[in-house]
């Protein structure tokens, strides 16, 4: 049995530490634990802040998904002052959202995931004429031509970024990457265990093209976000405004912060995100997912198998409220209702309990809870009480690793607390979210008859299923919870998004047109005409899973806030009641050929896309009971000393 | 820079045989993970100039800075982390994680000691140790004092790194700060923004590569030629400010008309940074350009100076100094008042006293 | 009726009175136009501000009265060298300073009738010299914004250590304005003072700023700093 330690994950936002227990002879992990390495209190921090603020604050937990922060927070401020933004201001954040999706989808496979599968030098093998005629052929097989609903506003000619399939181009390629490896200076290629046999399993044609893309990506990437840029002002982190968006439309305006040039320039980013996904991610990702799968490599599930939980995504129409005091309104006007949760997918859909979640049970003291057991706080009870977060105490108790010190850790204590992750449960159970959870629960939803009406993204979402079935020969429930499966998705929400980026453009062009430029609500701005007391909760459905913000605002101020996070449902410490967590559960569930270069484990922990500043909660580093977030928008929100 | 020196010539001016070179090729074949008939590549590889190495640490931050500068369209950031520097530890980056990728930041430190770029994101958290900020096992104090006190020279990327950002605002939770009074070294090039704008973080890196030396900083350790102006002497929306013209409220007729946003919170005349002339995206726009008032995301508290929404007088720590001011000048005019009546009550009474006087002396 | 016998002494110099004066507009002027630049007025009170008075304009004035008040300092150091009325700073270091104070402040708190007489009264000595820390925080932050237009230009480089001392221009921003408030605040008090002292001791405060002359009953306490004999 060897105790393996992977600290730093990289190519992830955040620290994060993993620890696996192996069995060297048969390379199966008999224990695994994922810990939040790093806490910066930014809940803390919101305390007493402008709630018209608080956007500006919370975007700045994670510079890799930003945007959905700020997106959640505005929701929520929204949510508890009962403001109904503008039809444009919704379009433009759905579209902004779905820029961010885009972007990160891509830029996590490519750059954040792509060296776990391919590698630079095996790449000095490949021959550039093959590759030149495998670039031809993985376009040929591994395309998958699906599309939004049409509203006959198609802009793009042809399609400008198409990949390069000659031999020269591959050679050139090829040509600098011998050369940084013969230097010497591997730079950011340094230390990875490239002679791990995993990169044998695809032909060095696939890792040369797959390593152009990497650089062709790192450059293109940036043109995605410009939507961001227009809309927003900059990306990382751009702006936004409670009520609305601060880019107010004027077509008759040449300083006008959105007008047809403006547009315009919004268009051509959402045309080229649909190429590079229907060109480059998606077959590179069928090519490469199809080898892994044909090789049996279909590990990796854990929790996807049991439960997988989504809160619901992109409201089509500006709405009233998310919270039912709110109206609820966010939950009956989705594009995507993927609101509920999928216990036991694993044994197919037919076998699988579908559970909604509705506009009440955010309110309700039994569905969301977390319990500490494994978290560095305390309770006063018991550790693995079940406590709804407005409830929730946060009574630090950092105890150290089990081997080692304070400072200077060997090994994390697996049987006691490990991680500045708490343990989020839903009616007591853990879930995994992320894209996978939004698939596994369309689909099971469309297979047992829930979806009336279906609307066009949720009917891509099962053609895109059906078609990469088709293309791996295996069923649904086969190879969607495994770790192929989890990043195959993503390219597969990629794609979606990139149609939903011209859904919402088609929708913003035809208001527009109508004659309506208003982006912002600004009615409730004055905060004396607030009421002295209200509660409010933002929900999206981010690149990284099912996120939201809640906020009691009290005399004007930011009274509480809090973020139930993706990558802490995913990343979050073991529960006795719950079971293992998702990373963990994961782990476990994956084979490691070499205990002394644990690629696999690397690879199944990125397959979630971590995210881990966004995953830790606050508190008081004098070791002292604190203030904290317990905010609930039926019950009130209590401070808690 | 110009000190940098290949490794065979490193071998040499530290006495070492060429057989202990060759050993050394092998030992860093190994390292790198390459096969052993790659040694000789090595070998020829470590006889030329190497690239300037950087290393990328990472502390209390959100990675939004390692995004900016992935966003840079000119340089590209691929021609700048393959052409002009060797990347050699970035968490967000590189292809190795786990053991083998702390080896090799350590290698990396001892080989290039006192000739790498050290590239800090994120601020230094100091409370309980700096347990509350762990890698690889090692709080980031431990890392940074010890890349600190061997690079060439630091950059600190961001307003977290420069001046403690977000998690610096108050309470502070985590005793966190920027790094300059941490390392107490220099140089250091401070790079504030959140995120600083793409093309100013490839530029830092891009004049040490092109010029070989610092580029010249003001007096707070800012490269003059990205963070030389206030965003409002460089806005294109100045004109409406100088003409008097303001957007009262978001969305009003002077916002679509794209007017001043000073109204609105603008913090551009206290912010000094690449905004109004680089923009964002190679010009393509920024915050005010988008109709958003600027937040003074490179300003050392700004996170502190809130509402972000209210301009002076509405902000400071005591609330709107225009009325505070107004209440004090009418209390003080209150107070003169009260004051000047009691004293003509003095003077009456001083003067029958004084009259008293003036009468027995007459009297006398 | 009682025969009093006054003294003229001779205490402020031509060039410390243009100062005053020209101290007493600039002040006036900077007050106004910084409050204008801070908060721009609008004549038509519409939403969005469109304002007839150019904000540029009000930015300029507010310049050319700083750089008028600056430059009027050196009429000030001038009258400072050349006559010892200039030069009636407080003497802390001086025991008599402190009774002198107790003496004022007593007659102040209307617990005695009268204090004694001054060339200067030493509560209003203190207060120029806080009137002057202010005003030199006021020239130091405003230079300090001001000149960072360019910050390799001379300016630029005499008060470039200005801001990032203050913790940045927003820190500066505020202290100029609240310094700003607090002069306007001494003003008030000042004038009240000066019109007080006239009214109850008749010493002719108000007409010394324009003739340079204070005419008194008794000989004052300080005298002998006119002429060196008191140190």
């Amino acid at each position: 049995m060897r105790h393996v330690v992977v600290d730093p994950i990289t190519r992830i936002e955040g620290h994060l530490r993993v620890e696996v227990q192996v069995d060297e002879g048969s390379g199966k992990v008999t224990d695994a634990l994922s810990s939040g390495t790093a806490w910066r209190g930014l809940e803390l921090i919101m305390k007493d802040r402008d709630p018209r603020d608080v956007w500006a604050y919370i975007q700045r937990i994670c510079g890799v998904c930003t945007t959905a922060h700020a997106l959640a927070s505005v929701r929520a401020v929204e949510d508890a002052l009962s403001i109904k933004i503008p039809k444009n201001a919704n379009y433009i954040r759905n579209i902004m959202a779905a820029t961010l999706t885009v972007q990160d989808h891509l830029v996590h496979f490519y750059h954040l995931h792509a060296l776990d599968w391919v590698s630079p030098v095996d790449a000095l093998a490949a021959d550039p004429v093959a590759t030149a005629n495998l670039q031809t052929t993985i376009l040929n097989a591994y395309r998958l031509p699906l599309k939004g609903p049409s509203s006959g506003l198609e802009t793009e000619a042809y399609p400008h970024d198409f990949p390069a399939a000659t031999p020269q181009y591959f050679a050139a390629v090829k040509d600098k990457v011998k050369a940084i490896v013969e230097s010497g200076q591997l730079g950011i290629f340094a230390a990875q265990w490239w002679d791990h046999p995993d990169y044998k399993l695809l032909p060095p044609e696939v890792h040369l093209l797959a390593v152009a893309h990497y650089l062709e990506m790192l450059d293109k990437q940036r043109e995605l976000v410009a939507p961001h840029v227009i809309f927003g002002g900059k990306n990382p982190h751009p702006h936004y405004v409670v009520g609305g968006m601060p880019c107010s439309i004027s077509l008759d305006d040449g300083n006008a912060p959105i007008n047809t040039a403006r547009l315009d320039i919004v268009d051509r980013a959402i045309n080229m995100g649909r190429t590079l996904v229907n060109f480059y991610y998606l077959p590179d990702l069928l090519a490469v997912g199809t080898a892994y799968v044909k090789a049996g490599r279909v590990d990796g599930g854990g929790l996807a198998k049991t439960r997988v939980l989504a809160y619901g995504a992109y409201p089509i129409e500006e709405y009233a409220g998310t919270s039912t005091k709110g109206g609820g309104g966010f939950f009956k006007n989705l594009l995507i209702r993927c609101n509920g949760v999928v216990e036991n997918f694993g044994q197919g859909a037919a076998n699988a309990k579908f559970t909604e979640i509705t506009a009440e049970d955010l309110a309700d003291p039994k569905v969301f809870t977390e319990s500490v057991e494994h978290s560095w706080y305390n309770y006063p009870q018991n550790d693995n009480d079940e406590i709804h977060p407005w409830e929730g105490i946060t009574e630090p108790k950092f105890t150290g690793p089990k081997e080692g010190t304070a400072t200077e850790w060997q090994s994390l204590n697996e049987r006691g607390k490990y991680s500045w992750l708490k343990t989020p449960k839903w009616k007591g159970k853990v879930c995994e979210v992320g894209p996978l959870a939004r698939y596994i629960i369309i689909y099971t939803k469309a297979q047992k008859g829930l979806l009336p009406d279906m609307t066009w993204a949720e009917k891509m979402m099962l053609d895109q299923i059906a078609a990469v079935s088709n293309l791996l020969g295996l069923a649904p429930e086969a190879w969607l919870p495994t770790m192929v499966g989890r990043t195959a998705v993503r390219a597969l929400d990629c794609q979606l998004h990139a149609e939903i980026n011209k859904f919402f453009f088609d929708k913003l062009i035809a208001n527009i047109r109508s004659g309506d430029t208003n982006v912002a609500n600004m009615e409730m701005w004055n905060p004396k005409n607030w009421p002295k007391e209200c509660q409010g909760v933002g929900i999206y459905e981010a690149p990284r899973g099912a996120l939201s913000h809640w906020i009691d605002i009290k005399d004007g101020k930011t009274n509480n806030y809090q973020c139930v996070v993706p990558t802490t449902w995913n990343s979050c410490p073991r529960d006795s009641k719950a079971g293992y967590g998702a990373y963990e559960l994961a782990m476990m569930d994956t084979h490691v050929q070499i205990p002394d270069k644990p690629l696999e484990i690397a690879k199944v922990i990125r397959s979630f896309d971590p995210c881990m500043a966004c995953a830790t909660h606050m508190y008081n580093a004098k070791g002292e009971r604190i203030t904290v977030i317990t905010t609930d928008p039926y019950s009130g929100t209590r401070v808690e000393k | 820079m110009d000190k940098r020196e290949s490794m065979w010539e490193y071998y040499l001016r530290k006495g070492m045989s060429r057989r202990s070179f060759l050993k050394g090729c092998v030992a860093l074949t190994s390292i790198m993970g390459l096969s052993t008939d790659m040694v000789s590549k090595v070998v020829e590889a470590a006889e030329k100039k190497p690239l300037p190495v950087v290393v990328w640490i990472h502390g209390h931050e959100c990675t939004g800075c390692d995004e900016s500068f992935i966003r840079s369209g000119a340089p590209l950031a691929s021609d700048l982390v393959l052409n002009e520097i060797a990347l050699e530890y970035d968490h967000l980056l590189s292809a190795a994680c786990g053991a083998p990728f702390e080896a090799h930041l350590e290698e990396t430190i001892q080989k290039y000691k006192g000739q790498y770029i050290l590239a800090v994101e994120g601020a230094v958290c100091t409370k309980d140790n700096g347990v509350y900020c762990m890698s690889g096992g090692h709080t980031f104090t431990h890392l940074l004092k010890h890349a600190a006190s061997n690079a060439l020279a630091i950059i600190a990327y961001g307003s977290c790194a420069a001046y403690g950002g977000i998690q610096a605002a108050k309470p502070n939770p985590t005793g966190s700060s920027g790094i300059g009074s941490f390392v107490g070294r220099s140089p250091i090039i401070n790079v504030p923004g959140c995120p600083p704008i793409p093309e100013v973080m490839t530029g830092v890196i891009m004049h040490l590569a092109l010029f070989n030396k610092v580029p010249s900083l003001d007096h707070d350790g800012r490269p003059k030629q990205f963070y030389g102006n206030r965003i409002h002497d460089t806005c294109y929306r100045r004109p409406f400010f100088d003409a008097g013209m303001f957007a009262e409220h978001f969305d009003d007729a002077g916002a679509k008309a794209g007017w001043c946003l000073y109204k609105l919170g603008c913090r551009g005349p206290e912010t000094y940074n690449s905004c109004g002339n680089l923009r964002w995206f190679q010009g393509m726009s920024y915050p005010i350009q988008s109709g958003a008032p600027c937040i003074g995301c490179s300003s050392a508290h700004f996170w502190d100076e809130d509402p972000l929404t209210a301009r002076m007088p509405d902000y400071g720590p005591f609330g709107n100094v225009d009325k505070i001011g107004a209440v004090a000048a009418a209390v003080t005019a209150v107070g003169v008042m009260a004051h000047g009546a009691m004293s003509i009550v003095q003077k009456n009474q001083r003067d029958k006293i004084e009259a008293k006087k003036h009468g027995e002396q007459v009297n006398k | 009726m009682k025969e009093v016998t006054r003294k003229i002494y001779y205490l402020f110099s031509p060039w410390l009175r243009i100062f005053h004066w020209i101290m007493v507009v600039c002040i006036l002027t900077l007050f106004v136009t910084g409050l204008l630049i801070t908060n721009p007025w609008f004549i038509f009170a519409v939403d969005p501000t469109y304002s007839g008075m150019m904000v540029d304009n009000i930015r300029n004035i507010h310049f050319l009265a700083a750089y008028i008040f600056s430059a009027s300092f050196i009429l000030r150091i001038y009258g400072f060298i050349v006559n010892p009325g200039d030069r009636l700073f407080s003497h802390v270091w001086k025991g008599y300073f402190y009774r002198n104070v107790v003496d004022v402040m007593l007659h102040y708190m209307f617990l005695k009738h009268e204090h004694a007489s001054y060339l200067r009264n030493p509560l209003a000595r203190c207060s120029y010299t806080f009137l002057y820390v202010l005003v030199f925080i006021e020239m130091l932050t405003g230079f300090a914004i001001y000149y960072m237009t360019n910050i390799n230009g001379i300016g630029g480089i005499l008060f470039g250590w200005v801001i990032p001392l203050l913790g940045g221009e927003y820190m500066a921003h505020l202290i100029h304005h609240y310094v700003a408030w607090g002069i306007l605040l001494f003003a008030f008090g000042h004038v009240y003072m000066v019109i007080r002292a006239e009214f109850m001791e008749g010493e002719s405060e108000v007409s010394s700023m324009f003739a340079g002359s204070k005419i008194l009953a008794h000989e004052p306490r300080d005298a002998g700093h006119l002429d060196g004999t008191l140190k």
